[in-house]
């Protein structure tokens, strides 16, 4: 004898510190009649052991406890978000994220929209009941024009709120969704079409087809405030008016996923951060005296790379080192400055508000952080910068003609390779002739005949009285 | 035949509704919800499913061919 029962349901629901076997939906509700498809489809399919479910905020945010199969609750609005993170880290499983139209149609819309624009490869069952149910019957994006909700007592107001969103007609501008389609549980016919959809999106992604989205007109006779019978009428006299149903797009039988890039699998992230040569770790060294440095200029002067070099050249020397950009309001202006801490000891903070070594390139560089240098400390300042205000006491100042020279010798650019030679010159780093070198180097790898070129314009510069 | 676990029911009438040989109705036994259940009025099923369908809740119908 053939049973019409329930498939795909775990037959009891512990929620809220009780075993029942009923849902916590209200009487009448959409959701209900679509949980039962959705579990049915998955069961008859016998995909319950490969599907992973995503589950939503809003009033299908239960699911878990119905549905016999894996699950993983996303924040609201975040379930395609989610189900691209699932689908991507499982790509055998099938991934069905389930969004009703506050969590996907508002909050969650650029979510599922740039997944959609991706194709990635999970099912979307998007659930429109045209409000917020849970939070009380808010107006939604889907909200129809004149409806009546909790937050638009007397009809939505499009001159104030605008138009119903048409989730599926928006996505169907997009290339990557292979599936789009809008049915309805409104009544019998509606429920054996929106079976038969359901079944498709599980279809898709058992076969890895890519995105499918299925929008599926559920009533609220709750929020609707009217009778389940009138809610149902009330989806297929005004909700089908604005969201008609139908297959908009069905390229699952031509469909052809686009190849991927081969990506090298990365095992860790020491790996993934350091060089195959990697350098081994800092030493601790408590004789070696701390140095910090503030390299400040505008940007395009190489200031950042400069920095960079000796924070790889102290690297390369086993010191701890710390190099820090910093993106201060000034950096609309042009400025650029990093700082740069080396020690024989772990560093606590990256900021450097009093350095001992100051390379300004420009004025504005100089005069910012001039006042800042410590006495005993040193200031190093292109010659074409106007020097108006006085360097601290006990702060030598050089003025050095980083631009000029670089000009000279027919490299504009390397203004900043002609620093690192004041600051190699004047040993004002506490690092290796060798490793400072070494760091200019490394940091023109991808142009490696600029490396030596620059060295050769390092020694040069060095030379400079 | 219908099997209606009056526990389940939420009373909403769906499958009053969809029922095509009107062979249901609202009014049943009082559940511990306290909520009347549907029931069958005794005759009149053919097993066709579609009050299960119109179900909101998974376990309140069952039908058997």
């Amino acid at each position: 004898m053939a049973t019409i029962e329930q498939k795909g349901m775990y037959k009891v629901f512990p929620r809220s510190g009780k075993n029942v076997s009923y849902t916590h939906y209200c009487p009448g509700c959409g959701h209900g009649i679509i949980n039962k498809l959705i579990a049915e489809a998955c069961a008859e399919m016998g995909l319950q052991d490969e599907t992973i479910f995503v589950d939503p905020v809003g009033c299908g945010v239960f699911t878990y406890y119905y549905w016999d199969a894996a699950h993983i609750s996303a924040a609201h609005g975040r379930a395609s978000a989610c189900a691209t993170g699932v689908s991507r880290a499982r790509p055998d499983a099938v991934t069905i994220a389930y969004q009703g139209d506050g969590d996907l149609g508002a909050i969650g819309f650029n979510n599922a929209f740039q997944a959609a624009s991706r194709g990635e490869k999970f099912g979307c069952i998007f659930v429109n009941n045209s409000l917020y149910g849970m939070t009380g019957g808010q107006m939604a994006p889907t909200t129809l024009e004149g409806e009546k909700t909790t937050t638009t007592p007397f009809g939505r107001d499009s001159s104030l709120t605008g138009y119903p969103l048409h989730v599926c007609e928006v996505f169907n501008q997009l290339k990557a969704p292979v599936y789009i389609a809008r049915v309805s549980v409104a009544d019998t016919r509606r429920i054996m079409q929106a079976k038969q959809a359901i079944r498709k999106v599980f279809q898709i992604q058992k076969e890895k087809k890519g995105y499918a989205i299925l929008e599926i007109l559920a009533p609220c006779p709750t929020n609707f405030k009217m009778t389940p019978d009138k809610a149902a009428q009330f989806v297929i006299d005004e909700m089908e008016k604005e969201f008609p149903l139908g297959v908009f797009r069905d390229e699952t039988a031509d469909h052809v996923n686009p190849k991927s890039v081969e990506v090298p699998l990365v095992k860790s992230c020491m790996e993934l951060f350091q060089e195959k040569d990697s350098i081994p770790a800092a030493i601790n060294d408590a004789g070696f005296a701390e140095k910090r440095f503030k390299f400040a200029g505008y940007g395009g002067q190489g200031i950042l790379s400069l920095g960079l070099t000796v924070a790889e050249a102290a690297r390369l020397e086993r010191r701890h080192t710390l190099w820090f950009p910093s993106y201060g309001p000034e950096q609309r202006g042009g400025s650029a400055n990093c700082s740069v801490v080396v020690s024989g000891t772990p560093i606590g903070s990256p900021t450097v508000e009093h350095p001992d070594v100051l390379v300004a390139m420009n004025q504005p560089a100089y005069e910012r952080f001039a006042a800042d240098v410590k006495p005993g400390g040193t200031i190093i300042v292109d010659s074409t910068v106007p020097v108006l205000v006085e360097p601290p006491e006990g702060v030598k100042l050089i003025k050095w003609p980083a631009i000029k020279m670089a000009e000279e010798f027919g490299v504009p650019k390397a203004a900043n390779t002609m620093m690192l030679a004041a600051l190699k010159k004047f040993a004002l780093t506490g690092l290796t002739a060798e490793n400072l070198e070494t760091a200019l180097i490394a940091s023109f790898k991808k142009k490696p005949e600029l490396g030596e070129k620059n060295r050769e314009l390092l020694r040069k510069a060095e030379a400079h009285e | 035949m219908v099997q209606i676990n009056k526990e389940c029911c939420k009373g909403c009438g769906r499958c009053v509704t969809a029922c095509p040989k009107k062979c249901l109705e609202l009014g049943g036994e009082m559940n511990a919800m306290g909520i009347k259940a549907a029931k069958y009025k005794g005759e009149g099923c053919i097993s066709c499913g579609i009050c299960f369908y119109n179900c909101p809740e998974p376990y309140a119908l069952r039908v058997e061919k």
